[in-house]
């Protein structure tokens, strides 16, 4: 069976439909107001996006900085001297997918959802 | 030679914008080199092909940091498609290429999962993965056209 060609395609069928589902799940995955600011895997920050005022501060890691941007609820970084930009594309924060920039290995996510009764209530 | 050639297309690509804001997620035309030589070559060959295209494409990018990302993706997927090659014959190497770049994204996160120490980044593995299928099953039908034009 492991020397059969149509298994290894089936094989990859299966990945393909899996990660597509697993795609939607992560779209559709609910969060709390609670956002983690993380740099080098120690937790930063800790903001609670519904009472947050607007505002902008800056990160600092190795002499690079990271310009993040709270407006109406939402979180973003707004600019990075990182050569790539990623974090910057990736636009505020939506989902549960994080926004990271490797270069400066900070990460901005929801916190984990299941440590109080806001997860299930909300 | 196959590193060069590997090389050029890796900066070429470099120049195209960037498709969809996820971290690490590329076409990697350059994987035709390295499936290629998987089916053309020995392990060990195919082996320094990888290493030094990883090494230096992550010069000519000027990120470092993407290194080690690269690296672990690049190793992991070398590993799985220097077995598959035993069991997947040359009229399947799309197959054999849609399984590396699965593994190459399983790589990939993994590394990320141990250099940010948050496993949240684990949300980025699907669309890696369904991105890693489409273009692992175009850069290994490409790889294919190759290998059985050469190898007559």
């Amino acid at each position: 069976m492991i020397r059969s060609q149509k298994f290894w395609i089936a094989v990859c069928a299966v990945i393909f439909a899996a990660s597509a589902v697993w795609c939607i799940l992560v779209l559709t995955g609910s969060h709390g107001n609670t956002v983690t600011v993380k740099q080098d895997g120690r937790v930063i920050f800790t903001l609670d996006l519904s009472k947050e005022t607007d505002r902008e501060f800056t990160v600092e890691y190795e002499g690079r900085k990271n310009i993040i941007e709270i407006s109406g609820g939402r979180i973003r970084m707004k600019a990075a001297d990182c050569p790539d930009h990623v974090c910057v594309n990736t636009g505020w924060l939506t989902a549960n997918i994080p926004i990271v920039c490797l270069p400066n290995k900070l990460v901005i996510e929801y916190a984990e959802p299941d440590t109080g009764l806001d997860a299930t209530a909300g | 030679m196959l590193t060069a050639f590997a090389l050029i297309i890796f900066t070429v690509e470099l120049q195209l914008p960037t498709l969809a804001p996820v971290p690490g997620m590329k076409l990697g035309l350059a994987n035709i080199i390295t499936v290629y030589a998987v089916y053309s070559f020995s392990a060990g060959e195919t082996a320094m092909v990888v290493a030094v295209r990883v090494l230096l494409g992550s010069l000519i990018a000027g990120n470092m940091v993407s290194l080690v990302y690269s690296l672990a993706g690049g190793l992991l997927c070398l590993a799985g498609m220097l077995l598959l090659r035993r069991v997947i014959d040359k009229k399947h190497i799309w197959v054999c290429s849609i399984l590396g770049a699965v593994l190459h994204n399983i790589g990939q996160t993994a590394a990320a999962i141990v250099m940010m120490q948050t496993k949240t980044v684990i949300a980025y593995l699907p669309f890696l993965l369904v991105s890693g299928c489409i273009a692992g099953a175009l850069t290994g039908m490409a790889a294919q056209l190759v290998v059985s034009r050469l190898n007559k």
